[in-house]
């Protein structure tokens, strides 16, 4: 029986005798399918031990989506926030930006820590370190989906009844949100391993970011905030979805495409740079 | 054709940096060039750098085992990581078989919350097995472990032993094709450790193993070879016994002798001689062998003790010349200078460097006159190095009768 050979060199690793174009690319994609398993243990183990010994346990990413509307619901209504005409009740149209919102925050700010948590097991056991990252994006996804069952719930009790094809279609569209996510995720987790301040700068930034971004409410097209939101890529990822749900059509097609494929473009960008960097990130954790 | 090897390593170098600040911006600029995909700048240092491992080659085929020694940041470790494919190597190059095995931190991706039971699966992952693999090895991981009724409760609740158990009962379910090993010996009570020896023993015969350890007696028994890493470079690589030696020596160079106590009385020379009465610095274990000192003393001391003492390389006190112990009444007169003999028949210490010290004390061992300490040293040579630091060669006889009938 051949022996499989793996080299090390100061340029990377190969395995011996393969050759071609996209080495590097291949090497990535076909760790991350070997370590699919290693993904979802991953993420059971956070998952699980994130919930236990807490009495709420699960219900938890469901109340939390509901009181920050509570609150915002509150604010309307006293008039110290006034929130214009959003074609639907207020909390239905929250609910479904915060959604997709808390794919991007949990996911992202699970990132920034991945490496940091995974403590002495980076620097003495060999694993695909991208498994970290798959899996702490993951925890995003999760909470997605469990918040979008909420969701859907809450939708049906204004009877908001959506085309099927919106749904679909909104759905569908949180792929590029995922890209970007996971784009950002390899970036601030290496630079999180060896930076501890990047954990802080992620939750400030998130906090200025869903203010700043129309989730919660809309912004009017003329004000220096929309003009901003013009480059902000949350900003076309998240409603341009949530307008096919809720309205069955979105007039920013082109914006929203155009940021997908730049998200794609950056995951790929960033874990590549992961992929290349771990072994020297490694020695500085 | 000869079998191939299973892990070669070509003149593998790595450096480290001293200044964090130097760390961070050199590590942004390798990694701008690995990430372009453009050749290394050059591989002199840049400041603060130095060399952690130093153009290391060896070459290992199967049912070889490597033993790896050195003092402290010889750079063992920086190696086993290379390696195992954690840290690149800055010049050189490693080639070997994908299938690694790592026995260097057991249990770690522990996760504190989750039972003994989950964690199998989650460690089995990180490890590479698939979830089938760790189903059908399960029973045999917790049989291993043997931690009874704590597999079901959550890790934070185990004591370090429990924790390492089952943290090897994992591990040890790898089939390897190089196997390294840091340490690992030393975990767990007695019991554990000889099913741990047992383990090792039963990989090591399919693999190429590298080990770092700083016990010799097990580099003695485990290896086919040795390196001796000083600095990062090899600064001998061969025979284990051989190997152990030169590793002794590393540390008798760097012997200062020292002197305290009150001065009125002074050892003023020491020689090691062997049976023919010549000076040595070293002898076959089992040797006859004697030391010869001088006492210069200014003040009378009746009934005084005088005392050498062995140390060991790990500053253990190992063996003891005592005239008081032996019965002989010394009496020492103001103003003399004698020479004392003492003759040991049959010096057989562990094979080893042991640094010498020289005492002058009075009756009740109180009062220090002179305390000469590292005044000399003596190599105990032997093919094998045992567990305990006294090795009777003794005399062995075999017979199939209940009575010893040879002589």
């Amino acid at each position: 029986m051949a022996i499989e050979k793996i080299i090390y060199t100061p340029e990377g690793q190969f395995v011996a005798g393969q050759r071609g174009y996209f080495l590097k690319l291949r090497a990535m994609v076909s760790e991350a399918i070997g370590a699919r398993e290693l993904i979802w243990r991953l993420f059971l183990r956070d998952f699980r031990g994130r919930y236990r010994q807490s009495v709420l346990g699960i219900a938890w990413a469901v109340l939390l989506p509901f009181a920050t509307v509570g609150v915002f619901v509150a604010m309307n209504r006293s008039g110290v926030l006034t929130i214009g005409d959003v074609g639907v009740p207020y909390p239905a149209y929250a609910l479904t930006g915060l959604t997709y919102w808390s794919l991007f925050s949990t996911g992202l700010t699970a990132c920034s820590s991945s490496l940091i948590n995974a403590g002495s097991m980076l620097t003495k056991i060999n694993f695909p370190k991208s498994a970290l990252v798959f899996s702490a994006g993951a925890q995003g996804i999760v909470e997605f989906l469990i918040r979008a069952a909420l969701t859907a719930g809450v939708l049906a009790w204004y009877g908001i009844a959506p085309d099927w094809r919106g749904i679909a279609l909104g759905l569908l569209c949180v792929i590029p949100l995922c890209l970007l996510m996971f784009g950002l995720g390899f970036i601030v987790a290496i630079v999180g391993g060896i930076f501890r301040d990047v954990v802080n700068a992620i939750n400030a930034v998130l906090a200025g970011l869903l203010v700043l971004t129309p989730i919660l409410y809309p912004v009017r097209p003329d004000s220096p905030v929309a003009i901003m939101n013009a480059f902000n890529p949350i900003n076309h990822l998240i409603n341009f979805p949530r307008d096919l749900i809720l309205y069955g059509a979105s007039a920013t097609h082109s914006s929203f495409w155009i940021t997908a494929f730049l998200s794609a473009l950056l995951l790929v960008t960033t874990w590549r740079l992961f992929f290349v960097a771990q072994a020297r990130v490694l020695e500085r954790v | 054709m000869a079998e191939e090897s299973l892990i070669r390593v070509d003149g593998v170098s790595k450096k480290f940096c001293k200044s964090l600040k130097h760390n961070m911006l050199y590590g942004a600029h390798d990694l701008a060039r690995n990430f372009l995909g453009l050749p290394r700048g050059p591989a002199e240092l840049r400041e603060s750098e130095f060399w952690s491992l130093d153009d290391i080659s060896f070459e290992l085929k199967r049912g070889e085992c490597l033993g790896l020694i050195g003092p402290n940041g010889a750079g063992k470790s920086t190696l086993l990581k290379i390696l195992n494919g954690i840290i690149a190597p800055d010049r050189g190059r490693v080639e070997t078989s994908r299938r690694v095995g790592a026995l260097i931190e057991v249990g770690a991706g522990f996760h504190p919350m989750l039972t003994g039971r989950e964690n199998i699966f989650v460690n089995s992952a990180i490890l590479g097995f698939s979830k089938q693999e760790t189903t059908r090895k399960f029973d045999e991981i917790i049989d291993f472990a043997d931690i009874g009724d704590f597999i079901d409760s959550p890790v934070k609740h185990y004591s370090s032993g429990m924790h390492v158990r089952l943290g090897f009962a994992i591990a040890a379910q790898m089939q390897p094709d190089v196997l390294l090993i840091d340490e690992i010996l030393a975990v767990g009570d007695a019991g554990f450790r000889s099913k741990c020896y047992n383990c090792i023993g039963r990989l090591a015969e399919r693999s190429a193993v590298v080990f770092v350890s700083h016990a010799m007696p097990a580099v003695s028994r485990l290896s086919t070879r040795t390196m001796v890493l000083d600095h990062g470079k090899t600064s001998f690589h061969g025979h284990p016994a051989e190997a152990i030696a030169h590793y002794h020596r590393l540390f008798d160079n760097q012997m200062r002798p020292t002197r305290q106590g009150l001065g009125s009385a002074c050892i003023h020379s020491l020689q090691v001689l062997d049976a023919a009465g010549c000076p040595v610095r070293s002898i076959v274990q089992g040797q006859g062998l004697t030391v010869r000192f001088g006492v210069r003393t200014d003040v009378a001391i009746t009934n005084t003790c005088l005392d050498l003492v062995f140390v060991s390389i790990a500053d253990e006190v190992v063996a003891e010349c005592n005239n008081l112990v032996a019965g002989k009444t010394i009496n020492l007169q103001a103003g003399s200078d004698i020479h004392v003999y003492v003759h040991i028949d049959s010096f057989s210490l562990n094979a080893g460097i042991y640094r010498i010290s020289a005492l002058v004390l009075s009756a009740d061992m109180i009062m220090h006159y002179d305390w000469q300490k590292d005044i000399a040293s003596i190599e105990v040579r032997a093919d094998r190095v045992g567990v305990a630091g006294q090795q009777y060669r003794a005399r062995w006889t075999l017979t199939d009768s209940p009575q010893e009938t040879s002589k």
